[in-house]
């Protein structure tokens, strides 16, 4: 562990990498959020979440933060009496995806707040490195 | 500090060398002071000077002090900046009068006889 | 007068801020890792006291040295258990608590480097003509 403080905005960055990613589903999942299938009885767009894991940095022995991966949510479709759509089945019942925009909106706010807080991080880190430094000046 | 510096001014009134600029604090403070050293007649420029170079040692050591308890966490930043920045002011003033004396010297020293 | 002693407390000082500043990088970035526990260091008076035990016999030679291999001067780091409040996911992160650390650690870093600043001028003023 040479310099915690360059270390430490490793850490931030990954954080920031992460939570950026968390955004990116975030915005697919709303995006996606009526997307029913193409042929009668098929499946909608399943919601898909992120899933985080702590990393050990050998060399700086700091803890980073690395996406797992992206994995889906398992839980049920909803399903919705429309005749007409191209995805409904024999009884005109179309699944539809299991997004909720209101999970969806407190968690792109919980990424947001993450993310600044890295972003804190990082800003702070920067600055007591430009601190120790300023010491050479006059 | 400034207790030393007004009472080398007073001495320079008292022995009637003019007025210095040092004169312009109260006139309580110059009377008293004036008075002080009027009185104390063992009182001379080498015991002054050697007073503000104590005075100085003094207010960095106590600055060195209550860094270190600044640090751990004991005294309050406030402590420790005004701590500091008296030391400085002393050490400043030390330094400032050092040079004129030197100069002097070398002034005198060329004086031709 | 050379105030070697309170360069060396300021560096001792500065090298524990970074490793806790380290620490809260970590605590924030994994704010959502579940199963994850908000780590803190030891505090700073506890890092002292065990630096000082060690260096009973060494006082004079630690004073050159700047960076020490001496295993005893690494900052050690635990889990923050105070006040903890842990999520169904099982993290124990809290961002306020976080952030908050870090404002200290930045106003006693300020503090640190503003006093090494100014002895080390009135040192070098004091040796220039």
């Amino acid at each position: 562990m040479s310099d915690p403080l360059q270390a430490a905005m490793k850490v931030a960055a990954s954080g920031l990498d992460a939570q950026s990613t968390r955004l990116r589903i975030v915005s697919e999942n709303m995006a996606n959020a009526q997307s029913t299938g193409a042929t009668p009885g098929s499946d909608p767009y399943r919601r898909k979440v992120v899933d985080f894991s702590s990393v050990l940095d050998r060399q700086t022995g700091a803890t980073e933060v690395s996406v797992e991966r992206i994995a889906t949510d398992p839980s049920d479709f909803t399903t919705v009496y429309d005749p007409s759509n191209p995805a409904a089945d024999a009884k005109g019942m179309v699944k539809m995806p299991n997004v909720n925009m209101i999970t969806e909106m407190a968690d792109m706010r919980e990424a947001n707040r993450s993310y600044e807080a890295n972003l804190q991080t990082i800003k702070q880190a920067r600055d007591l490195v430009s601190m120790t430094i300023d010491l050479l000046r006059s | 500090m400034i207790d030393a510096l007004q009472s080398l001014s007073a001495l320079s009134t008292a022995r009637g060398l003019g007025v210095s600029a040092l004169d312009t604090t109260t006139s309580s403070d110059a009377a008293s002071a004036a008075g002080g050293a009027g009185a104390a007649t063992g009182t001379s420029f080498a015991d002054t000077l050697g007073n503000m170079a104590s005075g100085m040692v003094g207010d960095l050591r106590n600055a060195e002090k209550v860094s270190f308890q600044g640090l751990q966490g004991q005294a309050s930043t406030r402590q420790v900046v005004d701590a500091v920045m008296t030391a400085q002011q002393s050490l400043q003033t030390a330094l400032a009068i050092r040079d004129k004396i030197v100069s002097a010297y070398l002034d005198i020293s060329r004086m031709t006889i | 007068m050379r105030p070697i002693q309170l360069f060396q407390l300021a560096a001792t000082q500065a090298r524990w801020l970074s490793v806790r500043q380290d620490v809260v990088a970590g605590n924030v970035a994994n704010v959502n890792t579940p199963g994850y526990k908000a780590m803190d260091v030891e505090p700073f008076s506890s890092l002292l006291d065990r630096m000082n035990e060690g260096n009973q016999t060494m006082a004079a030679d630690s004073a050159m040295h700047l960076v020490s291999d001496d295993p005893n001067d690494a900052v050690k780091t635990e889990p923050v258990r105070d006040g903890v409040t842990i999520k169904p996911s099982g993290n124990s992160v809290d961002l306020p608590q976080e952030l908050i650390k870090q404002g200290d650690i930045r106003s006693q870093f300020e503090l640190n480097t503003g006093l090494v600043k100014s002895f080390h001028q009135m040192m070098m003023m004091t040796v220039k003509s």
